[in-house]
């Protein structure tokens, strides 16, 4: 049997878009976000203090999420509606922190970041264009997680927006509840 | 037309016997009443003949001194898979089925013409549907494609698809041609738990996420690209991922299986990459933000990727993999930022210049260059940029969906971490896993220690 002849042009074809656009394809906002600047101190009982933070908001039912680990400090972030409790259980646990509320955590997605170059520096270019200055950061395959404050969120995402070249379509917005961030 | 895509990795297709093996696959798919369609990556692995690498030194080895074109060394690449296809093709016909090989380009694969990396752009899948209909097993050549025959530039062009690419193909060809699932064969039975030449005793995965395995496969996991999950998660079509060299069923991937929505599901633990982390002072939180763009423009521009990105009102600390750190270093050190303020400061100077300075040894360029600003500390403020430099870190992850709205987790795992003495440099965290930067020489002991807390003591 002879193989069928292909035809061209191809007409019929499925017209699917396969593969996920390069760079950046969404951008997603979450206000109602605290951030928290723990003292451990630099001594030996650092790595302690740091297991008893965590521990001790575990202990009192708040989710934390972009941990951070610095010379004598840890950051961490939580629902702004868990405020009051961490507070109050990092104050039992005698451990020194500075909370600072109404923070929003703008994510840009976008496919394959790792293998991607100069994100983070347009972001960065993009968030100080809109006055937006960032509280911490953190970064995972196909994010980068900016904590900045909740009154530049408009700001910074229009220039985000403007700088990504994406529509108002690629952006949502949600706000934090209390039991973490998804 | 009960379309089966079978995508067979390079040790499932790389002697004889593996190859009959796999041509044993496609057989009982038939027997099953599917239609085979089966992609194959090239022959081997590195050092194979007609492996990919292999070929790619030919090229190289004819002057070290110039790069291939990418658009010949993809059409290079290509042959691995070329060859591949006409073998395995040849081994259906000796046991007497109706096979036929297609390069990427034949079986409609029209991609972008980024050579190496290429996107696939669209499938016309006519050519393939009619060979399938008149009972023939098409042979498809993963990891490429061709730009669109009818493109004024670079037209008709081989492409490959970069890593995993084969992967990609069998997903996207399982999209195209609306088949009832991808099958994955490779050289293990499945997703699991962790890599089992590290842990015996890790467990395959029975039903996994489109996102857990495009997750597990990002930390590190040699499972299925991340790329080939992504398609076959954003068109819904089942994943499958078995042993060319077992009967046993393997692990399903589908969007049925527990999601970050579902509560607390942990996964498995991965690790990957050699990394660097540089932590650079910059004690004037005013300017910082200024001297960090820069930071991140030299680092883009030199195409190093950055990543565990961490803030300190006096400090920037960041990982580069550590095949990158000498361009890194090399230009970081001795860089200088200048920063000129709206007013002038107490001693009448309007500008600060910013000069990073790494350990000594190391600050070659700093020492060159710091002399030279000498000149201008009339006017300007010169301030250093201490580096600070971990070498030899790792990252271990825990996949673990839905983790953020669990307390406690992190809190357990760096406590395992602690315990056991293994220093934690920093964390990272996404919606599915936990990520812990510790030193390389610790990683056979964490991922063994977070199995066995996590996985062994659950059984």
């Amino acid at each position: 049997m002879a193989f069928p002849t292909q035809t061209e042009p191809i007409s019929g074809h499925q017209n699917v878009s396969f593969e996920r656009e390069r760079g950046v394809y969404a951008i997603e906002v979450m206000s109602g976000v605290s951030h928290a600047v723990i003292q451990v101190g630099e001594d030996a009982g650092r790595t302690g203090r740091i297991s008893r933070v965590l521990s001790a908001l575990a202990g009192a039912g708040v989710p934390v999420f972009l941990i951070k680990m610095h010379r004598d400090v840890v950051t961490l972030a939580f629902a702004g509606a868990d405020t009051h409790t961490a507070i109050q259980t990092l104050s039992d646990n005698r451990l020194t922190a500075d909370v600072r509320g109404e923070l929003a955590l703008v994510v840009v997605r976008a496919a394959s970041m790792r293998d991607l170059h100069g994100i983070m520096v347009n972001i960065a270019d993009a968030l100080f264009d809109a006055g937006a200055r960032l509280h911490e950061t953190g970064d995972s395959h196909n994010s980068v997680q900016c904590l900045i404050e909740e009154s530049r969120t408009d700001a910074a995402v229009e220039s985000l927006c403007k700088k990504f070249e994406l529509s108002p379509d690629a952006v949502s917005l949600s706000t934090l509840a209390t039991g973490g961030a998804r | 037309m009960n379309i089966l895509v079978q995508k067979f990795g390079g040790t499932s297709v790389d002697r004889p016997e593996h190859r009959a093996l796999a041509a044993r696959k496609v057989i009982q798919a038939r027997e099953a009443n599917f239609n085979p369609v089966v992609v194959v990556s090239a022959i081997g692995r590195a050092g194979a003949p007609y492996a990919t690498d292999t070929l790619v030194k030919v090229l190289r080895d004819i002057d070290p001194q110039v790069p291939p074109a990418p658009r010949e060394m993809d059409m290079m690449m290509a042959c691995g898979e070329i060859i591949s296809t006409v073998v395995f093709a040849h081994t259906l016909q000796t046991l007497g089925f109706k096979a036929v090989a297609l390069s990427g380009g034949q079986a409609g694969i029209i991609t972008d013409d980024v050579f190496g990396n290429a996107r696939i752009l669209e499938i016309r899948p006519n050519y393939l549907l009619e060979l399938i209909a008149q009972g023939y097993i098409p042979v498809v050549c993963g990891f490429q494609g061709t730009t669109d025959p009818l493109a004024s530039a670079e037209h008709g062009a081989i492409t490959t698809l970069g890593r995993g690419g084969s992967d990609t193909t069998a997903s996207a060809l399982g999209v195209a041609l609306g088949a009832v699932g991808v099958e994955i064969y490779t050289d293990v039975d499945g997703v699991k738990t962790a890599d089992p030449s590290m842990v015996s005793a890790a467990s395959t995965l029975d039903v996994c996420s489109y996102e857990e395995v495009a997750e597990i496969a990002h930390q590190g996991a040699k499972v299925v690209h991340p790329r080939a999950a992504e398609i076959a998660m954003d068109h819904n079509i089942p994943l499958w991922v078995k042993s060319t060299f077992s009967d046993k069923v393997g692990t399903r991937i589908s969007s049925d299986a527990p999601t970050s929505t579902d509560a607390r599901r942990l996964t498995g633990i991965t690790h990957t990459g050699k990394l660097v982390y540089i932590r650079l002072e910059i004690e004037n939180f005013e300017h910082k933000q200024q001297v960090e763009r820069e930071v991140y423009r030299m680092m883009a521009k030199a195409g190093i990727n950055i990543f565990l990105v961490t803030f300190s009102p006096t400090s920037l600390s960041f990982c580069v993999p550590r095949s990158r750190y000498p361009i890194a270093r090399d230009l970081l050190d001795g860089m200088v930022v200048p920063v000129v303020g709206s007013a002038s400061n107490i001693e009448g100077k309007q500008a600060t210049y910013y000069i990073f300075k790494f350990s000594e040894g190391l600050d070659l360029a700093y020492s060159v260059q710091r002399p030279l600003l000498a000149g201008i500390e009339k006017f300007a403020d010169i301030v250093d940029v201490p580096a600070t430099v971990i070498e030899s870190c790792t990252m271990v992850s825990v996949i673990a969906a839905g983790h953020r709205t669990v307390p406690g987790i992190i809190s357990t795992i760096f406590d395992y971490l602690a315990n056991a003495g293994i220093a934690v440099y920093q964390t990272a965290d996404s919606e599915m896993s936990i990520s812990f930067l510790i030193p390389e020489s610790e990683v056979d002991r964490a991922v063994r220690l977070l199995h066995q807390r996590l996985f062994e003591n659950q059984t």
